[in-house]
């Protein structure tokens, strides 16, 4: 039985050195109950790691709401929103964004 | 400028609530007080996880106001966190933990915490609540915090601390801190398992650093896995929402044969084992057993169901902790469909708390002068088993180790500034960046958590750990150091904060895993297949831990001040009998 395949489009942009962000594309094993952050995690770990979204302090489990983030245009935590079929992950506010999907914190 | 220079008199490594409750005490002393957040404030870490559940003894509940059990008495408590202990634990600290406790519960109250509702010797609030209380004291007393910053290193000087290298992860930037004292709260290390039940940031990062700079670990052997952890599906890996099922509703337990594999242990045991918190320690290992004899389910674990008692029953038994079916923001729907068309779910031990860790005296210091300890990275009073809770834990260490760290600071000269050694330490840091080519680190680190999980569980084996040890000196020698990150950008760069974090799972791994090799008994959540006999002739002892070139393990009597327990051997069980036997009856969960 082959396994299903979903289509995953990131943004990408570091705002250290890029003039303008684009959109990258990857081919995501899919299995039911997976996350947005399920999906990043497989593209970090098995086909690019340069890609950056808020982990390194993460729950991964609803709690702390840290990984805000748009997924098919609309808001969410990227770790409660089951994800389906082919998917765009994008950053919660991209005026914002140090590297990809992860945004500096508003009024500090 | 790659580096920042920040100076301060007590720097805290850790925000949850040891932290916190430390910077409050330190800061009480009217000394410069910084605490290190690796994410964001009161919401990174264990505690705001947390359910939550504080335990003291029953009296002192009631003093307070609240419903508790009338016949507990600190005398009590202390005795039966003993025998959940199996005699191991640290006396002296116990006696800190269970005679503290009601002030600590007092002064969160006055802080604005809100309990929900109480029992016979526990109180349930939230972790996020507590946070919020602690946080809220912190900066009106002007603690000064830093957040998504993670500390790398301890610099010392003459065994003294005199500071610490830090990086900030949003910007790349390296943080220079230097201080009088350092109070390590960073809880425990989770991510060295795959699966686990911690927030991402619980790399015992702390811990690491500090056996590094010289300060004994003990008894980290002994490792608390949460039974019944959901295994699936991906988005709820590692969620307790199964095992807070289980607490309220035991439910049944099958293997993949459908065996009630529970049946093959004393009924006794069994209820015990299943209604109160011994449950983490009995059902883990029982769960295990029946997955090394080849009857465990697809993901490695077992099934959860609730058997024969009708699903309105089941669900009315349940719910009380699950408002809409939800569990913090996790949609439990599906799950509960599952138990309530009779499909049990597929759950297993997972790694939830450390109860060894850094060696500490009773004024919280460690061996080494200037650095003290707090909270979960501690070898703290719970012995071979932790049963009581560890947010009771986080507030008596803390306000002891911030009130002796800040005393400390306060009689304490003006650290010297080595920026040679800083120097030294940032570039080291920085290799995996320039290296052109090299390993991918989450795939390394994937493969190091799993075997962890498989050889480091609740069962262990002479010959499975030597297998791992060897595999871990593999990974550290020919591994570790050709990590190479693909992107090279500072600023937020993930690979390279997983890559620094690597470094310490192994050390930590590496000594656990020499500590369970040294230890042929089995107590507590420590049990040895090889030896499965519980040892109080030869092994009440705390095994400790230095690293001197490579990390060796010796031992240490166990601090008895007063109960003592009968000398001999007896078989696992048997001894597991007999402590659940000697626990009191008044102590409901606890």
């Amino acid at each position: 039985m082959s396994q299903k395949e979903i289509n995953v489009n990131i943004y990408r942009y570091d705002a250290a050195q890029d003039a303008e962000p684009r959109y990258d594309s990857y081919q995501v094993p899919w299995e039911p109950g997976m996350s947005a952050m399920d999906v990043l995690d497989y593209v970090y770990q098995n086909l690019d790691s340069t890609v950056a979204y808020y982990d390194h302090a993460g729950c991964a489990l609803g709690i702390c709401a840290r990984c805000a983030g748009k997924i098919n245009g609309k808001s969410g935590l990227l770790c409660q929103t089951l994800v389906d079929g082919d998917v765009v992950l994008e950053p919660a506010v991209k005026s914002r964004v140090i590297k990809d999907l992860v945004c500096a914190r508003g009024g500090k | 400028m790659n580096h920042k220079e920040i100076d301060t008199d007590v720097l805290v490594v850790g925000g949850g609530g040891a932290g916190f409750r430390a910077a409050i005490g330190a800061r009480e002393k009217g000394v410069e007080t910084l605490l290190l957040s690796k994410g964001p404030l009161g919401r990174c870490g264990a505690t705001p996880m947390a359910g939550a559940d504080y335990t003291l003894d029953g009296n002192s509940l009631r003093k307070l106001g609240f419903y508790g059990e009338p016949k507990d008495s600190m005398q009590t408590f202390f005795e039966d966190i003993v025998k959940q202990g199996f005699y191991l634990n640290n006396q002296e600290l116990l006696e800190q933990y269970v005679t503290t406790a009601p002030d600590r519960l007092r002064e969160l109250l006055e802080w604005g915490v809100a309990p929900v509702r109480s029992e016979e010797r526990a109180i349930f609030t939230t972790g996020i609540g507590m946070m919020d209380a602690l946080i809220g004291q912190a900066k009106k007393l002007g603690v000064r915090t830093l957040e998504d910053v993670m500390l790398l290193e301890l610099i010392t000087q003459d065994g003294q601390v005199v500071g610490a290298l830090g990086l900030d992860i949003a910007s790349g930037q390296f943080l220079r801190f230097h201080a009088k004292a350092v109070i390590i709260a960073s809880g425990g290390w989770h991510k060295a398992f795959w699966p686990n039940t911690g927030m991402r940031d619980l790399a015992g990062d702390g811990t690491a650093m500090a056996l590094r700079a010289g300060a004994e670990l003990g008894n980290m052997e002994f490792i608390t896995f949460c039974c019944n952890v959901l295994y699936g599906p991906p988005h709820v890996l590692g969620s307790i929402a199964s095992y807070i099922f289980s607490l309220r509703c035991a439910g049944e337990l099958t293997n993949q044969e459908g065996e009630r594999f529970l049946n093959q242990y004393d009924p006794s045991m069994v209820h015990i084992g299943t209604h109160m918190e011994w449950n983490k320690c009995f059902i883990s290992l029982a769960t295990t057993k029946e997955v090394r004899a080849g009857k465990g389910s697809p993901k490695g674990g077992i099934y959860y169901g609730r058997g024969d008692l009708p699903y309105e029953q089941w669900a009315r038994q349940v719910q009380v902790s699950f408002p809409n079916w939800k569990y913090k923001h996790i949609d439990l729907k599906d799950i509960v469909a599952s138990i309530e068309a009779g499909k049990p779910i597929e759950v297993g031990p997972a790694v939830e708390y450390f109860d060894g860790g850094i060696i500490i005296d009773g004024k919280f210091q460690s061996n080494l002068p200037g650095l003290f300890a707090a909270g979960e990275c501690t070898l703290g009073p719970f012995g071979a088993n932790r049963v009581c809770a560890a947010t009771t834990e986080m507030l008596v260490h803390g306000a002891a180790a911030g009130e002796r760290a800040g005393e400390y600071a306060q009689g304490a000269p003006e650290p010297v500034k080595y920026s040679e050694k800083f120097q030294a330490l940032e570039d080291a840091a920085t290799a995996p960046l320039r290296r052109q080519e090299g390993l991918n680190v989450a795939q390394v680190r994937r493969r190091v958590q799993e075997m962890a999980h498989k050889r480091l569980g609740p069962i262990r084996t002479e010959a499975e750990l030597k297998e791992f040890l060897a595999f871990l000196d593999e990974v550290q020698t020919r591994q570790l150091p050709h990590l190479a990150t693909a992107s090279k950008s500072r600023n937020y760069n993930k690979e390279w904060v997983d890559s620094l974090e690597l470094a310490n799972l192994l050390q930590l791994l590496e000594t656990s895993a020499k500590s369970a090799l040294l230890r042929t008994e089995s107590r507590g959540v420590h049990y040895r297949e090889d030896h499965p006999y519980t040892d109080n002739d030869n092994w009440l002892k705390e095994t400790v831990a230095t690293l001197d070139g490579e990390i060796t393990i010796g031992t240490r009597p166990v601090r008895i001040t007063s109960l003592a327990p009968n000398p001999g051997r007896k078989p696992y069980f048997e001894m597991l009998q007999e402590m659940m036997e000697g626990h009191s009856e008044v102590g409901g969960h606890h």
